[in-house]
């Protein structure tokens, strides 16, 4: 029988974060009113995803996994499609930061890469809104604002996850993984 | 490949991606200015344009708000605090006070949301109906009330982008 690429155990692992990712979305709110700064606690969550399935493709499985549910939920102002798009473009473009920067828990990949996975779903936002012409706040209050918290707060979220692993290894959560599989 | 180097790359493929993103809408502002002057219209990018009687006659963009007091109310259905600038100010910061009276009427519309609503001047004049702009997180003014026919988010119009004033 062929081998399949993720486990079972890996995929309700990967569901679970993705479904965190959308608790996350709705459940935690900073009052200030910068762009992207949901940014923080959604790369963590992925950052952490990375970690913990240390294989390619484990946090664009995320972002289609959250995409849907966001979707199916009614998360986001524009619509199904855009939703899920956006959800999945953080994932994939983390995917393929971690492609190059390969380590998650690295104090200075991660973060890296949470910043281009999170600068990731603002180009989507932005080409969203040139393509359709729908006026979308960044541009309101200025693009190059947008960038630089986009990239801050996927760098921080980024950061908080590689610590995220760091504390599991020491936790002895790794070991236990690798138990069970 | 050395990590160092993995993150030189990174770091590279980053600023690529911003500086990218940018300059491609840079130009895409430039390309779009002729156009503008065109009709005799330079609204700023992001501006939202106020009408008095069918002529575009000011525009405010959030930033300009910024110089505004800040109120705030509790919303029912969802228990979430909205905080921003009454449209009283906004107007009054953009068209001046002698220019309204009681028989004006205002016009909020959204084009993307295809959604406007009608208030008097004397709905918006009293702070107590709190008809107000929320920024949203998106960046995106978004009018709020807690008049009786807009308490309630469907009834609220989000992404504003007009103004109209029509005083007879």
């Amino acid at each position: 029988m062929k081998e399949r690429y993720f486990t079972t155990f890996e995929l309700i692992l990967l569901s679970l974060l993705s479904a965190l990712v959308v608790v996350a979305k709705i459940a935690l709110r900073f009052p200030i009113t910068l762009s992207g700064h949901s940014g923080l606690f959604w790369m963590a969550i992925v950052i952490v995803g990375a970690g913990v399935v240390p294989k390619r493709g484990a946090t664009s499985v995320m972002g289609v996994t959250s995409g849907l549910i966001a979707a199916f939920l009614g998360l986001g102002d524009y619509g199904a499609l855009n939703t899920f798009l956006s959800y999945t473009l953080v994932g994939v473009g983390t995917d393929l930061a971690l492609l190059l920067l390969r380590d998650p828990a690295n104090l200075v990949a991660a973060p890296l890469a949470g910043a281009i996975g999170h600068l990731a779903k603002l180009l989507f936002k932005w080409l969203f809104g040139v393509l359709t012409g729908t006026p979308v706040g960044f541009v309101a209050l200025g693009l190059a604002r947008a960038v630089v918290s986009y990239i801050l707060f996927g760098a921080l979220g980024g950061l908080l996850g590689a610590l995220t692993l760091r504390a599991l290894a020491r936790a002895g959560f790794f070991s236990y993984l690798a138990e069970k599989r | 490949m050395s990590d160092k180097q993995r993150i030189l790359f990174g770091f590279i493929v980053l600023l690529i991606l911003a500086g990218g993103l940018l300059g491609v809408e840079l130009l895409r502002r430039r390309a779009a200015q002729p156009v503008l002057a065109d009709i005799e219209e330079e609204l700023p990018p992001g501006s939202i344009p106020v009408s008095w009687n069918g002529t575009t006659s000011a525009y405010f963009t959030p930033d300009d708000l910024s110089e505004l007091a800040l109120v705030s109310f509790v919303d029912d259905e969802e228990g979430k605090t909205q905080e921003g600038w009454l449209l009283r100010d906004v107007v009054l910061l953009v068209m001046g006070e002698t220019a309204l009276d009681d028989s004006c009427t205002l016009t909020v519309g959204s084009s993307s949301r295809d959604k406007a609503v009608e208030l008097s001047w004397v709905e918006v004049r009293d702070e107590a109906n709190m008809v107000m702009f929320d920024l949203s997180g998106r960046g995106t003014l978004k009018l709020v009330s807690l008049l009786e026919r807009m308490d309630i988010r469907d009834e609220w119009v989000q992404d504003v982008d007009s103004i109209d004033v029509v005083c007879p």
